[in-house]
């Protein structure tokens, strides 16, 4: 296999239509650390981008810059071809890109219904919550991704990790935005509980979704991504379609045991 | 599994229905319209620093803030104006201390606990100062009505707080604004990063507060037809007892109107309950005091019963509808 010729032809060959989201040599410092030096990532619609990486190598800088958290200082983000320039998470998901965060960013006093519709609640009459409504849509959402809860009113407090991925992950999806960014879904997840995301995103692939997956656990990487695009040190240093690829190979890109595509690019020519 | 609004409920029946085999002066009306009386104007504060404490925030100020909402009220209403205007500027004097402390909260990010400390003393302090320490009155008759009249030989201070508990009620319950309240309480990073306003609503829940605290300092003026700079000495700590034993946790989100009004409600029956039981007026505050904490020990028990329920639940799980 000759990893460096299948970068170019899993990026530019097979694709007709413009990427649903790209990212074009980002670049961002905070202060004197440059964590991304240059990094370009493509991902088709019903395409699910793993982004792995040693720590530090810019994987939230990444997510964060496309989900509208930090700006990038150069470097351009388009969606679905067209450049888009969002200051905001907020603008970032108007504009079809909704973020499930490490975090989860869930309220653990609130019942499911409530958090699915945080800060973006049904209305009723202007002022008034409906939450027949909401509670309706939540228990269809998390239905849809096969998130098993006990009920949409149990308070996410009481919920395993599992369930809160899902909870998290089902609130991005009912944003009906195209592209969801992920960023490390599985972290503290047991088994059985790290099954369940994957079929989630694999729900997600076959509606025809864009998932860019940042994720260090390399098994999963294998089991649910199309491709993988490993950054070291804020640089793209390859990009592999998972079938053609191995273990071996992904952990020397990130080590840096292999030279950057670009690099061997160059020796070649 | 035990709402705090139930066994307040149940509390109340028993300490009533024990008072009544002592003396039959516990199923007086007249006893009933006093005690009914005394919990509404401790209803209607307690209800928005309820909203105060869902928020994740705290209002130590209530006490000095009704009476200067008294003392403007009275000193408006003897200057001849109508008792309209009275009630307003009262209010309006309450929503404007509500909001300087929500604005060093918010943004100065000086603690709650601080600054509306901070506000009990200095308001009253300038309530005493600009007043002489003398009381206001007699105040006009016109002004009297709200607080001394009656509908139907029910006491209009008690419709007024079943009105005020009910907007606050539904404000906390039904509108998207009372769920975004419970959101900030709960977690305010998640809240923002969900793109609710949390400066903007912890902001409002302090003015909602400093204008119940004032309206109910004005009608208590208004009931007794005087304002006295003394009114309201540590009102805010029988409010905030009333919130926490009507079930509203001091960490926030928790908490319902409703249960605070009970609460209030349980307080009044206590103390003109000890009263007619010829209860050591000295030691009433050592039955408060164990009411208080063991509302906050069960709310606590509460929580852990519902988390081992919920491991177990969470392990045999079923699929949503």
């Amino acid at each position: 296999m000759k990893p460096h010729e299948m970068n170019n032809v899993t990026n530019d060959q097979i694709m007709p239509k413009p990427p649903l989201l790209e990212i074009r040599d980002g670049r961002k410092s905070f202060g004197h650390v440059a964590a991304l030096r240059g990094v370009s990532l493509r991902a088709r619609q019903g395409e699910v981008v793993a982004v792995v990486g040693d720590n530090g190598a810019g994987k939230s800088t990444l997510v964060k810059s496309l989900a509208g958290v930090h700006t990038l200082d150069s470097g351009e983000i388009l969606v679905s071809g067209q450049p888009v320039d969002h200051a905001d998470p907020r603008a970032a998901r108007s504009l079809g890109i909704s973020t499930v965060y490490q975090d989860l960013a869930l309220v653990e006093t609130l019942d499911i219904a409530a958090n699915m519709f945080l800060g973006r609640p049904i209305r009723k009459w202007g002022v008034l919550a409906n939450r027949r409504q909401m509670i309706r849509e939540a228990a269809e959402s998390l239905r849809n991704l096969n998130v098993r809860v006990p009920s949409v009113h149990v308070a996410v407090g009481e919920l395993s990790g599992g369930q809160r991925q899902g909870v998290a992950i089902a609130r991005a999806v009912r944003e009906k935005n195209p592209i969801i960014l992920m960023d490390e879904p599985t972290a503290a997840l047991g088994v059985r509980e790290t099954a369940q995301i994957g079929e989630i995103i694999n729900s997600l692939r076959m509606q025809g979704n864009c998932v860019i997956l940042v994720c260090h656990d390399l098994e999963f990487v294998f089991n649910f991504a199309d491709s993988i695009h490993v950054l070291r040190l804020g640089r793209t240093q390859g990009v592999r379609a998972t079938h053609e690829t191995n273990r071996e190979e992904i952990v020397s890109l990130i080590t840096g045991a292999i030279d950057d595509d670009e690099e061997m690019g160059r020796k070649e020519k | 599994m035990l709402s705090p609004a139930l066994a307040l409920s149940v509390v109340i029946v028993v300490f009533v229905l024990f008072g009544a085999t002592q003396t039959p002066m516990f199923l007086n009306g007249q006893t009933w319209i006093n005690i009914l009386r005394d919990a509404a104007f401790l209803a209607m504060a307690a209800s928005f620093a309820t909203i105060v404490l869902v928020s994740g925030g705290l209002d130590l100020s209530v006490g000095s803030v009704l009476v200067a909402g008294a003392m403007t009220a009275a000193a408006i209403a003897d200057a001849g104006f109508s008792p309209f205007t009275a009630f307003l500027a009262g209010t309006l004097v309450g929503a404007t201390v509500g909001f300087i402390n929500g604005m060093l909260i918010n943004q100065f990010l000086i603690p709650p606990i601080i600054v509306t400390l901070g506000a009990l003393f200095a308001v009253r302090a300038v309530v005493v100062a600009s007043t002489g320490a003398s009381p206001i009155g007699p105040l006009p008759d016109e002004f009297d009505v709200l607080g001394q009249a009656s509908f139907m030989g029910i006491p209009l201070p008690i419709i007024v707080a079943i009105v005020v508990v009910g907007i606050a009620h539904f404000l906390l319950n039904s509108t998207n604004y009372g769920w975004s309240v419970r959101a900030i309480g709960g977690n305010r990073e998640a809240a923002r990063s969900a793109g609710i306003a949390v400066k903007q609503l912890s902001v409002s829940v302090y003015v909602l507060s400093g204008a119940s605290a004032a309206f109910t300092g004005a009608l208590i003026a208004s009931r007794l037809g005087s304002g006295s700079p003394t009114l309201g000495q540590g009102f805010e700590l029988q409010v905030i007892a009333a919130a926490i034993i009507g079930g509203t946790s001091i960490s926030g989100s928790i908490g319902t109107v409703v249960g605070a009004a009970l609460g209030a409600l349980l307080l009044s029956v206590l103390s003109n309950g000890l009263v007619l039981l010829r209860f050591d007026p000295t030691l009433q505050n050592f039955i408060i005091g164990l009411v208080l904490v063991a509302a906050a020990g069960l709310d606590i028990f509460r929580r852990q019963q519902m988390f081992r329920i919920s491991a177990r639940r969470a392990a045999s799980s079923v699929r949503t509808g």
